[in-house]
């Protein structure tokens, strides 16, 4: 038994001054609405990071559906920091296999730019440790950027040699048209960007924005009710040490690649049938200690092998990631899905993808402690 | 909001204000902070020690975009600090230069004010790392 994704939206990720949590989850509906009649639901699951911290709203998956008038339902909310929103397709994965769910939503969603910039760098620390790492004003910005440092020392890069990453994000974005930053950047404007933690600069961060995207997801003896589909082939997940000291090998994410594992092995595939990733590339270094501990590249290669978006034949990040798309934290997860998805059925990247059968979305929270990878396989 | 309890300020006092560490009987490693279990065996043959509070300077940042409480201190020197006893710490920087801080320097653990909780609230302490004579 297998779950589908039979269709999906995603709003353009903004500063929506106008628009709260509830008005932006109702155009995200509406958006829903252009690829189906209706929605018949049994299940809603809410994915957020931090609407408790941005808006005071607990239980937010009760107040949104409320706001909808969508009641009688299965509902829950979920949260794993960064990667809530692929925490929530892997339950609703399982719900269905499990037969409890027929047809639900996955909706992913937060609102970043209701607060000072000071504001969310507080809320983005509560990634970490309450009690003895909080204290110290560490947030995963600090930790990055301690891993940027040693990774170019022990690689031997200067940190232009970085520029690759964000300088190919936003080559991808402008033709994403949910992403927020659709512009090109230079190594002029990379290297005169604020310093946010040295050597770590603004164009090396992904940037404060509001996102909601939604995935319709059903059983299978729904499927010949929808003209486009594609199944949950694989699913991993894996969690490891959550501060950064304790780690001992501080340059490789073993959480990435237990979670990468597992999902081929669900799917019964080998890395090299995947022609499509999006991976979550929160800051410049990350990404490339991402693809390194995925294996796409023996270690400390990545920023040299990656070019024109790709690492081997592997199309990495073609919305522009986290870095240009955007990253709204609880929804990122859900907009990685939505445009595996739309990829599979054709209609984003196909003039650079072409028909592709296999694509994986690489999600995880601050610098790895937790790590999903979800694997989709196009059916029609 | 972690500033606001008494509660937690006291009964963390001694991993915050003393480094006090796990060392494993079964591996041999030691950690900070503190765990129920060995972070890498697994292990419940643990002890709790307390630190010498020195150690050398293995990498850091400086953060510019500070979380709100902190814009006093703007911008914060981080530091990757390993212990003489073997672990590790990311710890606040202080009373140094910025241009004079170096990977390999001594560094030694300090008691020192991390925030003020607005004009009538606590004042929370911990340590920070200050330069050693080198």
């Amino acid at each position: 038994m297998k779950s589908y994704i039979v269709a999906s939206s995603a709003i353009k990720i903004d500063r929506y001054y106008e628009k709260g949590y509830k008005e932006l989850f109702g155009d995200a509906v509406e958006e829903l609405y252009k690829y189906v009649d209706e929605l018949d639901i049994d299940t809603l699951i809410i994915s957020s990071m931090a609407s408790e911290l941005i808006d005071h709203q607990s239980n937010p998956a009760v107040i949104l559906s409320d706001y909808m008038s969508i009641r009688d339902i299965r509902i829950y909310r979920v949260e794993s920091g960064e990667a809530s929103g692929a925490a929530a397709v892997q339950l609703a994965d399982s719900l269905i296999k499990a037969g409890v769910s027929k047809k639900l939503l996955v909706v992913g969603i937060d609102k970043l730019s209701d607060l000072p910039v000071s504001h969310m760098a507080h809320a983005y620390m509560a990634l970490k440790d309450a009690d003895y790492i909080q204290i110290q004003g560490v947030s995963p910005l600090a930790e990055s950027a301690i891993l940027a440092k040693l990774y170019m020392r022990e690689y031997d890069y200067s940190y232009e040699d970085l520029f690759i990453w964000p300088y190919t994000m936003h080559q991808n974005s402008p033709e994403t048209p949910h992403a927020q930053l659709r512009f090109k950047i230079s190594p002029d404007s990379y290297k005169e960007s604020p310093i946010l933690a040295e050597p770590l600069r603004l164009l090396d961060s992904y940037p404060f924005g509001d996102g909601v995207s939604i995935l319709y997801m059903v059983s299978q003896e729904y499927l010949r009710e929808y003209d486009s589909a594609v199944s949950v082939e694989g699913t991993g997940s894996s969690n490891d040490i959550a501060d950064l000291a304790s780690r001992e090998d501080l340059l490789y994410f073993k959480t990435v690649r237990r979670s990468f594992e597992q999902a081929l092995a669900m799917a019964n595939i080998d890395k090299s049938h995947i022609r499509y990733m999006e991976i979550h590339d929160n800051y410049t270094p990350n990404a490339f200690l991402i693809i390194e501990s995925l294996g796409l590249v023996e270690r400390g290669e990545a920023p040299e092998k990656f070019e024109n978006s790709m690492i081997n034949s592997i199309h990495i990040n073609l919305s522009g990631g986290l870095k240009a798309r955007g990253h709204p934290w609880g929804a990122t997860g859900i907009y990685q899905i939505h445009e595996i998805f739309s990829a599979l059925t054709g209609s984003f990247k196909k003039s650079i993808l072409g028909e592709i059968e296999y694509g994986l979305a690489q999600s995880m929270s601050g610098i790895g402690e937790v790590s999903y990878c979800t694997i989709l396989k196009r059916v029609k | 909001m972690f500033e606001k309890s008494p509660a937690k300020i006291w009964r963390n006092r001694d991993v915050v204000y003393r480094l006090k560490y796990t060392y494993c009987r079964r591996c041999g490693k030691s950690f900070y902070p503190p765990r129920a279990r060995c972070v890498y065996c697994g292990s419940q043959d643990i002890e709790y020690r307390y630190s010498s509070g020195r150690g050398v300077l293995k990498e850091y940042t400086i953060v510019y975009q500070v979380p709100k409480g902190f814009g006093e201190q703007s911008p914060l020197v981080i530091g990757l600090v390993e212990l003489d006893e073997g672990f590790r710490v990311v710890s606040q920087i202080v009373d140094v230069e910025l241009d004079k801080i170096r990977v390999g320097m001594r560094v030694e653990a300090v008691l020192r004010r991390m925030f003020v909780d607005g004009p009538t609230g606590l004042i929370q302490y911990g340590l920070k790392f200050t330069p050693l004579p080198q």
